[in-house]
C-alpha cells in the first residue's frame, strides 16, 4: 500500500517537475474546444442539409404527382415522394439502434460482440438490398402502361419500408428493456454488497 | 488509483456519446502527463502544443473507435506518439533502436524504486539519455505501462521495448550514481 502512495506522490512530483504553463494551457484548450465545436456543427450541418434535401426531392416528387396527367406517373411519383421521406426516417430510426447497440456491446464478451456485429451487418445488408430493389422496381415501374400494375408495385415497394420501420424501433425499444434489466440488476447487487458490509 | 480508472473509464463512455463537458474534464485530467511525456521527447515547446492539440483532436475524432474503455490511456499515449513520429520524421530526428540481442535477459535486472527524493535528479537526467530511451522510461514512470502495453503505443516489438527499458534503466542508475558521488 505505502509502495503505490510512493508511486503515486513519486508521478505527481514528476508532473511538477516540467508543469504546462497556465496560461498557455488555458489558451490551448480555448483553441481546441473552439475547433472541436466548429468540428460538430460541420458535422451536425452536412447531416441537416442531406436531410433538406431529402425532403426537398420528396416534396418535389409530391408536387410531380399532383401535376402529372398520367395515372401511372402519378402513382409512380405518389410512391417516390414517401419511398424517399419513409427510407429517411429508416435511417434515423437505425441511428437510434446503433446508439443503443453501442451501449449494450460494454456488457457483452468478444464472442457476443462478434455475433452481435454480423447480425447487424446482415440487417444492413438486408436493408440496402431492399431499398436497392425496390428503388429499381420503383424506376420500372414508371415504364409500366398498365395502372393495376403500377399500384401493386407501388403496394409492395412500400412494404419493405414499413417492415423497417416498425422492426428498428422494436429493437431499439428491446435494447432499452435489456439495458433497464443491466441497470436494477446492478443496483440490486450495489444494494446486496452494501446490506451485507454493514 | 483504482477509483481513477473507473471515473476515467466513464468519462470515455460519455465522450463517446460526445459529450463536450466530459472530453474536456477528460483533456484537463490528462494533458498534464501528457505533456510531460511530449517533453521528454519532443525539443520545441511550441512543437509539443502542436502535437498535444493534433492528439487531442485525434482523441475526439476516433474515440468511439475505441472497445474498451479501460484502455484509454494506451491508446492515447498511442496516439500522441505516432502524431509525435510523424512530427519528428519531418525533420529527421527519431532514429530506430535495433538493439533487440539484449531482450532475453535483460528484463527486470533492475528494480527501479519509485524514491521521491530522487525525482528533481531523474527529472534532470532523463534529458542525458536517448530520445528512444527516454520515452521508454518516461512512459514506465508516468503510467507504468507493461511491456506489450508499451511496444503497442511504440508500435515496436516487445524485446526491442525490454532492450530499451533495459538501456534507460541502466544509464539513468549509472548517472543517478555519479550524480550522488559528485
Amino acid at each position: 500500500m505505502s509502495e503505490q502512495k510512493n508511486k503515486i506522490e513519486f508521478i505527481k512530483n514528476l508532473i511538477a517537475q516540467d508543469p504546462p504553463p497556465a496560461d498557455k494551457q488555458l489558451r490551448h484548450n480555448e483553441a481546441l474546444l473552439k475547433k472541436i465545436k466548429r468540428r460538430m456543427l460541420l458535422v451536425k450541418a452536412v447531416i441537416i442539409v442531406i436531410y433538406m434535401v431529402l425532403y426537398f426531392v420528396a416534396f418535389g416528387a409530391f408536387m410531380l404527382q399532383n401535376y402529372t396527367d398520367n395515372v401511372v406517373h402519378s402513382i409512380c411519383w405518389g410512391t417516390a415522394s414517401l419511398h424517399i421521406l419513409l427510407w429517411s426516417f429508416v435511417y434515423i430510426q437505425r441511428g437510434n439502434c446503433m446508439n443503443m447497440e453501442e451501449l449494450i456491446e460494454k456488457m457483452l464478451d468478444n464472442d457476443e460482440k462478434r455475433r452481435n456485429k454480423n447480425q447487424n451487418l446482415f440487417i444492413t445488408i438486408v436493408a440496402i438490398m431492399a431499398f436497392v430493389f425496390s428503388s429499381f422496381l420503383l424506376c420500372r415501374s414508371f415504364f409500366l402502361t398498365n395502372n393495376l400494375k403500377a399500384v401493386q408495385t407501388s403496394v409492395s415497394i412500400l412494404w419493405s419500408t414499413i417492415f423497417f420501420l416498425i422492426f428498428y424501433p422494436f429493437r431499439t425499444a428491446s435494447l432499452i428493456g435489456i439495458l433497464w434489466f443491466e441497470y436494477k440488476k446492478m443496483e440490486l447487487n450495489i444494494n446486496n454488497s452494501s446490506d451485507g458490509s454493514a | 488509483m483504482e477509483e481513477d480508472k473507473i471515473s476515467d473509464a466513464i468519462l470515455v463512455l460519455r465522450c463517446q456519446k460526445r459529450d463536450e463537458s466530459a472530453f474536456q474534464e477528460l483533456v484537463n485530467r490528462w494533458e498534464p502527463r501528457l505533456y510531460y511525456y511530449l517533453r521528454r521527447v519532443v525539443e520545441s515547446d511550441s512543437a509539443v502544443w502542436d502535437v498535444l492539440q493534433e492528439t487531442w483532436l485525434a482523441v475526439f475524432q476516433h474515440i468511439r473507435k475505441l472497445e474498451n474503455p479501460r484502455k484509454f490511456p494506451a491508446w492515447l499515449y498511442q496516439i500522441a506518439h505516432n502524431k509525435t513520429v510523424s512530427m519528428l520524421r519531418k525533420e529527421i530526428k527519431y532514429v530506430q533502436i535495433t538493439d533487440e540481442q539484449m531482450s532475453n535477459y535483460c528484463e527486470n535486472n533492475f528494480v527501479f524504486c519509485y524514491d521521491i527524493e530522487q525525482v528533481e535528479a531523474i527529472h534532470e537526467l532523463l534529458t542525458k539519455l536517448k530520445l528512444a530511451h527516454r520515452e521508454v522510461i518516461t512512459l514506465y514512470f508516468l503510467e507504468g505501462f507493461s511491456i506489450s502495453e508499451m511496444a503497442q503505443i511504440i508500435g515496436v516489438s516487445e524485446g526491442t521495448v525490454k532492450s530499451r527499458l533495459y538501456y534507460a534503466k541502466h544509464k539513468l542508475h549509472e548517472l543517478l550514481k555519479g550524480a550522488k558521488n559528485v
